[in-house]
């Protein structure tokens, strides 16, 4: 396939991933606004995570178990939920069957392979609900990743099957759909010491590790760099999806990127409150440097928490501020590849704003869009806020997870583990993890120090 | 890998699918009731803590700010006129 074809086929891709992704992101919000409540539609008291939609009831995941995997398909009242589970798995095929039509291929053809990559996923989620393994932090996409080596790489994937392997559509249209809950608001959440804690180090710590990966460590692969340093630095899996996709990252960098956070992450979680109480730290300041570290959300509230509730409240909040700026970076990363990056050896075609807008991901502009709109509702009022975090709650955080899942399956099946063996082999991404981690510990710390323990503290300066 | 004969491939696959059996509902329930271990995950669970949580909205509760942190920070500092 030459560069131009290559290219065409990806604009195609995006443009569909836009339109599905911003259907399902109407559909949340028309739905949860027709069944909102009538009393106390304002109360976060009472709708703590917001209006409860309908489309609840179409979509959900197998939940924590212990012993015996089939409870993994009981609700949380015990009650079974396999219906509800199917729904979710139903999504799967029915967002790649619109893919599918959108892209111009047949539908019929991708049905058989899109009701096994569900199939697929949902083997993941289970494996992923196990209690030791949830509360290990080891996170569904590593499992959807395994799940696809495995089957990948033991045996041959059918024919059949191929039409289905539509990994980078289904990421794509969970990060369209993902815009909804990165929520720019959400920045303000610690006001100036929660921005400088987490917005002040994380550029900084994203630039440093890029650069160190390039220019130091001379990682041939740019994109893994940037891939790795922005899951490092601003927010686990999440960021290197965004990134990853922002940036075309190969699927066995991102696959890399996200096995070495999680890796990392189970050590950062067990290891830091340890550390942080024989450092002798004020927990809001322990708190503030776990949020602005640990790579994965739950892991922060995890480590935060097992410090005491306060540390667990800060930690999470400043996770938080970080998450919510996954857009703009999203956003930074995929002008500076389409602009300068990839410019070498393309083609020139006009200016240098041209080059750089035919080759941007516009699902990018899709992802940013649903975001700033989502934003805007969020901050109108109590009531839309409600609105806003009922229909994702309740609804587009678990249809994206699905389509994160069964992109991950797909990126496992299409990856050949000898592709992995050079990366790992020249140990240089693991040094750029470390080293990228210990500038982010350092400076973290230094910050969240100097701004919740003396600068804007009370007691210092009433 | 994929030229593998038929039975080769099928008997990786029947492997993989009996250690995943094994660590799954052998080796993790054993290490869930392990003092340590079963600990931890009631108190998680007590406090709703979802640790594979991928971003706050897949939190058991949002990151809502607490009210005390107003009382122990300045959030917005006050300009001097």
């Amino acid at each position: 396939m030459n560069t131009r074809s290559r290219l065409a086929t990806s604009l195609h891709e995006d443009t569909a991933a836009v339109v599905v992704g911003l259907g399902v992101v109407l559909l949340a919000l028309a739905v949860t606004w027709l069944g909102r409540p009538d009393d106390d539609a304002g109360s976060r008291e009472r709708y703590p995570k917001g209006w409860p939609t309908p489309l609840a009831t179409t979509v959900a995941m197998p939940e924590a178990w212990g012993d015996a995997p089939l409870a993994a398909f009981r609700d949380k009242t015990g009650a079974w939920a396999v219906g509800p589970i199917l729904l979710g798995m139903g999504w799967v095929v029915v967002v790649g069957a619109c893919g599918s039509a959108l892209g111009g291929r047949g539908v019929r053809d991708s049905l058989p392979g899109l009701a096994l990559l569900a199939a697929f996923a949902c083997l993941a989620y289970v494996l992923a609900s196990q209690k030791v393994v949830k509360h290990s932090n080891l996170e569904y996409p590593l499992w959807a990743l395994a799940v696809g080596l495995v089957v990948g790489n033991a045996g041959r994937v059918p024919r059949w099957l191929t039409p289905a392997l539509v990994g980078e559509f289904f990421i794509k249209t969970g990060l369209v759909i993902f815009g909804a809950e990165v929520l720019v608001s959400r920045l303000l959440a610690l006001g100036l010491p929660g921005l400088m804690t987490a917005w002040l180090v994380t550029p900084v710590v994203l630039v440093a590790t890029y650069l160190f990966g390039v220019r130091v460590l001379r990682i041939p692969s740019r994109a893994l760099c940037m891939t790795l340093a922005a899951d490092m630095s601003v927010c686990g899996v999440s960021a290197a999806i965004a990134t990853g996709a922002a940036c075309r990252a190969k699927k066995e960098e991102l696959s890399l990127a996200i096995g070495l956070s999680l890796f990392f992450t189970v050590i950062m979680m067990v290891a830091m409150p340890p550390v942080i109480r024989w450092m002798g730290l004020d927990p809001i300041v322990g708190g503030a440097w776990i949020g602005g570290t640990i790579d994965a959300t739950g892991a922060v509230v995890a480590a935060g928490e097992s410090l005491g509730r306060e540390a667990g409240a800060v930690a999470a909040t400043v996770k938080m501020i970080q998450n919510s700026m996954i857009g703009l970076i999203a956003f930074a990363v995929a002008v500076y590849w389409a602009g300068w990056v990839d410019r070498t050896g393309a083609e020139s075609r006009g200016t240098l704003a041209a080059e750089a807008w035919h080759r941007f991901p516009r699902f990018i502009l899709g992802f940013l869009v649903v975001s700033l709109v989502c934003s805007g509702l969020h901050a109108l009022g109590p009531e839309q806020a409600l609105w806003v975090d009922g229909a994702t709650s309740g609804f587009t955080t678990k249809v994206r997870g699905w389509l994160f899942c069964a992109g991950f399956v797909c990126l496992g099946l299409q990856t050949r583990v000898r592709e992995l063996a050079p990366f790992l082999a020249s140990g240089r991404p693991v040094v750029l993890y470390l080293t990228g981690q210990a500038l982010n510990l350092v400076l973290t710390l230094a910050v969240a120090s100097l701004t919740f323990g003396w600068l804007f503290r009370k007691a210092v300066d009433p | 890998m994929n030229g593998l004969p038929l039975r080769s491939r099928v008997a990786r696959l029947a492997l993989s699918a009996a250690v995943t059996a094994v660590v799954w509902c052998g080796l993790l329930p054993r290490l869930l009731a392990w003092p340590p271990v079963a600990s931890h995950v009631t108190l998680m669970e007590e406090r709703r803590v979802d640790p594979a949580a991928m971003y706050y909205t897949e939190l058991e509760r949002l990151p809502l700010r607490p009210a005390w942190i107003e009382q122990e920070i300045v959030l917005w500092p006050r300009v001097k006129k």
